[in-house]
């Protein structure tokens, strides 16, 4: 995978943040790493602080206690300019063209307004361009916030749901921009709830439930995107101790009727039942399934 | 700084709100001050000549202070509405950024209205006068004018940062002379130290006296000197005022104040 090629860089560090809204902890003593070139999915329920994270890391919610850092360094503005942001909701002037909302970040943001017309023909809005930011649908007000986010050709971006409000087809999109955007090497923090989502465009994630952190990892050890391989031979036990003695053999669970185990890549099923056979165990069984990303989500969160 | 300055202007430049209130108060000054010369008994030509003319328009113009601060109310808590301030940290500026732009902001327009003012102020002037008056003379109370301007918006400034719904936020602007009426009469029982004279709003608000009033403390005070004007009325007994000076003095201080107060009440919260 494309992230594994970068060295680790760390774009955000984030420290033992914690957060509470008089009796709600919105978030509790989060730790996070993320580096260059990573596409970090911020995954969990509605509720569960990925706005609070993400509010705090933009310097518009203050932290109870805990610590982070951008590009190494204390947060202040300028880090933030060279960051596109899209935070929960489209924040324009009503009364404004998309191109006068554009401008007024572009100059925030130090960027030349010729950056204007390329953003806005990244999310079709170039024929609507003259039109007030009130008549915009949901959705494409939902665009042109990401268009924002995209002005100054950022290395990193934050989206908060990017997705939200948009019509099926303008979801393919925007997932095609952020892939693209990935594979020039860009490093992209996004919250969601939506796990589909997370696992077709993230190449990492954390998972969030009330404030705490779950898990965080690469996505496929943490959501097991892996196929999982499932073996069944006579002795159950003497298959589940000889497999621990092979390797690449990883993840080994055992049910009532078979046991499951995760190949490291390279690693097929024909060397298994080959390394199983020389080891003096004859397979009756060994197929291979597919991963079932909503179980293992549910299962993490609950 | 010049940064700070262009983007509020890319913002407010196109709103027609803001035209639209800015344009009535432009067009009603000169227009109810001629009418005010018209039905005046002592004739146009003595309201309107130098130097009596900048004490009688800037009076009657720190009415229409009161909009300009009001309409400050809407764009500070346009910043909220919008949610566009919360965009802007986002997007890289700091909350000190934020005071600095309003207060460059209102120092345009102030310096707007003060020139305006001025234009208007001489050309009553100069069409009316015919003793030998110059247009230099108490012109001061054009730039006490300015001061006000800035005082009415600083307090629209906080009132806004601290309440941000706009609705709530005007209705609160246009009471605050009024509370603060109810709590220096409150004060004024329990207290003779006399610091109810000391108030934010009446201190603004004197910044441009009443002429009539001016005209009764003059004579009043010719009259101690013994030089009684035939003619005048009786002098009613006026509680004792703060001289002009001072009160420019305490209102540059209640200015610089309020901005700090405002800086750090941002400081403190989240921004919605
Ligand atoms: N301004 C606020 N005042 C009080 N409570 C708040 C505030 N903002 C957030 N919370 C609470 O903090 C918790 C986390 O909210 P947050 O917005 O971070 O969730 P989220 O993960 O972004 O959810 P969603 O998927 O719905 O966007 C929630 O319990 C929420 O009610
Ligand atoms: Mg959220």
């Amino acid at each position: 995978m494309y992230h594994k090629l970068y060295k680790l860089t760390a774009i955000l560090n984030i420290n033992g943040i914690s957060k509470t809204y008089g009796k709600v902890k919105a978030l509790n003593n989060l730790s996070l790493q993320i580096n260059q070139g990573e596409v970090f999915g911020i995954l969990g329920p509605n509720g569960s602080g990925k706005t609070t994270t993400l509010g705090i890391i933009l310097d518009v919610i203050k932290a109870n206690s805990g610590t982070f850092t951008w590009f190494g360094e204390e947060p202040k503005k300028e880090s933030r300019q060279k960051i596109g942001s899209l935070l929960e909701t489209p924040n324009f002037y009503p009364y404004l063209n998309a191109r006068q909302n554009l401008s007024i970040a572009c100059k925030i943001k130090n960027v030349d307004d010729s950056d204007i017309d390329r953003v806005l023909d990244i999310v079709n809005l170039l024929t609507r361009a003259d039109s007030k930011f009130k008549t915009y649908s949901l959705g494409m007000k939902q665009r042109l916030a990401l268009g924002a986010a995209l002005l100054g050709n950022p290395d990193v971006l934050l989206l908060d749901e990017p997705t939200n409000g948009l019509d099926p087809q303008g979801i393919a999109e925007v997932r095609t921009i952020i892939k693209n955007l990935a594979a020039e090497g860009k490093t992209i923090i996004m919250a969601s709830h939506i796990l589909d989502e997370v696992e077709k465009v993230c190449t990492h994630v954390a998972v969030l439930k009330l404030g705490n952190l779950l898990t965080t990892g690469p996505i496929e050890t943490v959501l097991s995107k892996q196929e999982q391989v499932y073996v069944v031979a006579d002795d159950l036990n003497l298959l589940k101790v000889t497999l621990g003695q092979i390797d690449g053999v990883s993840n080994i669970k055992a049910s009532t009727s078979k046991i499951y185990l995760m190949l490291e890549n390279g690693k097929d099923s024909a060397y298994l039942n080959k390394a199983l056979f020389d080891k003096g165990i004859t397979l009756s069984e060994l197929g291979v399934q597919k991963p079932d990303l909503e179980a293992n989500f549910l299962e993490i969160i609950n | 700084m010049l940064t700070l300055l262009q983007i509020e202007l890319k913002k407010i430049l196109p709103y027609k709100t803001f035209w639209v209130i800015f344009g009535l108060v432009f067009l009603l000054i000169p227009g109810v001050f001629f009418a005010l010369g018209q039905v005046n008994p002592m004739g146009g030509k003595d309201m309107f000549s130098f130097p009596n003319v900048w004490n009688n328009l800037t009076y009657l113009a720190s009415w229409f202070n009161l909009l300009i601060g009001m309409t400050f109310v809407i764009l500070v808590c346009n910043e909220f509405s919008f949610k566009t301030f919360r965009q802007h940290v986002i997007d890289g500026q700091s909350k000190s950024d934020f005071i600095v732009a309003k207060i460059l902001l209102m120092v345009v327009l102030a310096t707007a209205s003060m020139l305006y003012i001025f234009i208007v102020g001489a050309l009553f002037g100069l069409v009316n006068t015919d003793n030998s008056a110059g247009l230099t003379e108490g012109i001061m109370y054009v730039g006490v004018y300015f001061i006000q301007a800035l005082g009415y918006m600083s307090v629209a400034l906080i009132i806004a940062t601290l309440i941000r719904s706009t609705a709530l936020s005007i209705i609160i602007f246009m009471l605050s002379i009024l509370i603060e009426s109810i709590v220096q009469v409150i004060i004024g029982i329990f207290s003779t130290a006399g610091i109810e004279n000391y108030f934010p709003m009446e201190i603004i608000a004197n910044l441009t006296p009443n002429p009539i009033m001016e005209a009764i403390t003059v004579n009043q005070q010719a009259m101690q000197a013994g030089m009684q004007q035939p003619g005048m009325p009786p002098p009613a007994p006026i509680a004792e005022a703060i001289p002009l000076s001072t009160n420019v003095y305490i209102a540059v201080a209640y200015i610089i104040a309020i901005w700090g107060i405002t800086y750090f009440i941002l400081t403190k919260k989240d921004i919605k």
